[in-house]
């Protein structure tokens, strides 16, 4: 077994008080403000256990909502939203190897079922949409490169929700103030690795430095493909799909082994902030082109 | 037991190709074939009251557009025009921003947008712009109350005219910042035409803004000239509509306009409110100014300008509901050609 | 509206976890038409301060919206 040097310090199991750096006994990681901190979820290893979404739920004082059953597979969480910051995907495949649909195929690549599962979360997004909608400030970049909404400061104009290329952001009615995941923010600042990589139990869930995690991610991948499947890639790594349109790298990043619409994520998202000058320009240009007429015809009056 | 190689496979089972982001489900103008997740929406909708939000834009764009046609009615001695102009730009400032407030989630807390000035949003850029449209509007419309007090004064109606300029500029803004703001979201049917949806909506301003003169005017020439600036507004907000349906058409997201909000976008905003008072004021002015024609023209204008801003936030919501819709908007070809920071790579 | 007391145990944001004197537990989310702002929470949390709460249940959430919090002699 791989243990951290400073697991030696801690033989009790009883402690009389919190962990200094946890984080570095249980992800491998010192969290230091000032440095980017982000996910990578393989989805490989998933197993759709939801111990990543309990968490997130017990940690953060999440109620419970949309009670019931959806029918979708195992997932009867639907989607991100307000009150759960992180969600299980659950994708039956039916579709046989020679691609008849229907057809449960009885041979598969090594690693693979006839299941996919993602455990999908806020991609924290290096030019966050969000963060650049958002009109009040509420929304920022913490000193771990991650982006939180201050509640404190929300008045609710619900413009982050359209802005999130993810659908990730949501409002809350009850409350009024958007939601989403805060990669744990309070966590952080006490040295605790996030609630839902402490509890995820194969890993799938990692938490690390960007560059740690990104350089982790591309071995996991070479290692998938020299296992034989061919079909694992990076979705939200710098140039990768999820990471387009001058959005920057996803600080919370995923390995994939299908089309990421089949999980729910966009191919090639973009920055919509990208799009405030040329809007504005054209129609400023319209309106002085129709001032300009509007001159005209007030002069030639007859 | 992680030994499992490539090898397992038979060799007439080849590994499946890796996943193309276009997966080659994707043909030029169709909405997105491949799978989705048991058909949920990927995106999430606008948290917006359509009708509250939609009214507000009219609104900013009504009162934007009064305060632009004013400041020029002043200039060419229209003083009437000019007057009822600057009191007609207060709307966006009283009833717009009670509209704005109301559709916030926690209105309490409404000052927070004036913590920060932010150009990557359009609504901080929109805050600003209301504040200061308010600001020199209502200096406009106070000065120009005390002129109608105090007619033999001669300071009122010039301090004015002068406070006119400045809110005009602001007016410029407020008849399209909102198109930004919409065109600055994920949702797929704002963020495909931003130009498209800016010309249009500033157009659609200036028609309201003439158009709701025009009802305040008696027949005669400066009805005439206002009609004339409404039918230039109505033809370049045509051809922006018919530029918008064809760049979302090639974006692949005109699903999203095939039901009912599409429908009234169609019928209410492009046909009652474009077409149909196009139609009566050329056919108004061909006659000399019909006064019955000129006046069910403006009305349709205003009704039409209205029906636009709801059904485009109506529109908005169908399009982010669709994953069909959402999924092809963010596909490779829809990206914007050449990302500033590659440009850049590649010039060095 | 009902009526719960209690002290607050958890506080995270504008929710709360409130333990009622049967040791029952029952989270909260602090709804928008609240006039004070979650940090004042905080303090009542801190020294464990005996709160009434007036509250609603909302549809398909397992949980309450409070609409006022004062705290008790």
């Amino acid at each position: 077994m791989d243990v951290h040097a400073r697991a030696q310090d801690y033989t009790e199991s009883e402690l009389s008080g919190m962990i200094e750096d946890e984080s570095e006994l249980t992800a491998g990681v010192r969290i230091v403000p000032g440095r980017s901190y982000g996910f990578f979820t393989d989805t490989t290893v998933c197993i759709g256990c939801k111990a990543c979404e309990v968490a997130c739920k017990e940690w953060n004082n999440l109620p419970a909502d949309n009670v019931g059953l959806s029918g979708h597979s195992y997932d009867n969480t639907g989607a991100l939203s307000a009150n759960s910051w992180r969600h299980v995907a659950f994708i039956e495949k039916h579709t046989g190897q020679d691609g008849a649909p229907g057809v449960r195929s009885t041979n598969k690549t090594p690693y693979q079922s006839g299941w996919l599962m993602l455990s999908d979360v806020c991609k924290h997004c290096h030019n966050a949409p969000c963060l650049e909608a958002c009109p009040t400030g509420a929304l920022f970049k913490t000193e771990f490169d991650t982006v939180v909404v201050q509640q404190d400061i929300c008045n609710g104009c619900g413009y982050c929700v359209p802005a999130c290329p993810f659908g990730v952001v949501d409002l809350n009615t009850l409350d009024g103030k958007a939601h989403k995941c805060t990669l744990c923010y309070d966590r952080l600042k006490g040295g605790l690795e996030p609630a839902c990589a402490k509890s995820c139990p194969t890993d799938s869930i990692q938490f690390g430095e960007l560059p740690d995690l990104q350089a982790r991610a591309e071995k996991r991948v070479e290692q998938l493909h020299g296992q034989g499947v061919s079909t694992a890639y990076l979705y939200g790594t710098p140039g990768a799909p999820g990471a387009t349109g001058d959005l920057g790298h996803l600080n919370a990043f995923f390995l994939l082994t299908d089309k990421p619409e089949a999980y729910n994520l966009p191919s090639a998202p973009t920055r919509p902030a990208n799009r405030v000058a040329p809007s504005l320009a054209a129609g400023l240009a319209a309106v002085a082109g129709l001032a300009l007429t509007a001159l005209f015809a007030f002069n030639r009056r007859s | 037991m992680t030994e499992m190689k490539a090898s397992t496979l038979g060799p007439e089972e080849a590994p499946p190709a890796p996943p193309s982001a276009t997966g080659g489900t994707l043909g030029q103008h169709r909405e997105w074939q491949g799978p989705t997740y048991y058909g949920r929406p990927q995106l999430k909708q606008a948290p917006f009251n359509n009708w509250v939000v939609g009214g507000y834009i009219f609104l900013a764009g009504l009162s934007g557009g009064s305060a632009i046609l004013s400041a020029l009615a002043d200039w060419e001695r229209m003083e009437g025009t000019a007057r009822r102009g600057r009191y007609l730009a207060m709307l966006a400032p009283t009833l717009g921003s009670m509209l704005l407030v109301y559709d916030l989630h926690t209105p309490q807390r409404f000052y927070n947008m004036f913590r920060i000035a932010k150009s990557t949003s359009p609504m901080s850029i929109g805050t600003w712009i209301l504040t200061g449209f308010s600001l020199f509007g209502g200096l406009a419309a106070g000065l120009q109350f005390l002129a109608d007090r105090m007619p033999w004064r001669r300071w009122p109606r010039r301090a004015a005219r002068a406070a006119s300029l400045p809110a005009a500029v602001a007016g410029a803004g407020m008849s399209t910042y909102t198109a930004a703001l919409l065109a600055a979201t994920s949702t797929p049917f704002w963020a495909a035409t931003p130009r498209a949806l800016a010309v249009r909506f500033g157009s659609s301003s200036i028609a309201s803004a003439a158009a709701a003169l025009s009802l305040g005017e008696r027949p005669g020439p400066r009805q005439r000239a206002l009609d004339a600036v409404a039918v230039a507004a109505l033809a370049a907000e045509l051809a922006a509509a018919s530029g918008q349906h064809r760049q979302v058409e090639q974006a692949g997201v005109s699903g999203a306009t095939e039901g009912r909000w599409g429908q009234a976008e169609r019928i209410g905003a492009t046909g009652i409110g474009t077409m149909l008072p196009l139609g009566l004021h050329v056919l108004s002015l061909a006659e000399g100014g019909h006064p019955g024609l000129s006046r069910l023209a403006s009305w349709a204008i205003l009704g039409g300008g209205l029906m636009l801003r709801v059904t485009t936030l109506g529109v908005g919501d169908v399009s982010a509901q669709r994953p069909e819709t959402s999924f092809r908007f963010a596909q490779p070809d829809n990206l914007p050609e050449g990302k500033p920071r590659r440009r850049r790579l590649a010039a060095r | 509206m009902r009526t719960m007391e209690g002290i607050v145990t958890i506080l995270q944001e504008s929710r709360f976890q409130l333990t009622d004197d049967a040791g029952v537990s029952h989270l909260f989310i602090l709804g928008h038409d609240t006039l004070g702002e979650p940090d004042q929470l905080e303090a009542l949390q801190r020294r464990q301060a005996r709160i009434r709460v007036r509250y609603t249940e909302p549809r398909n959430l397992i949980g309450l919206v409070a609409h006022s919090v004062e705290t008790t002699a």
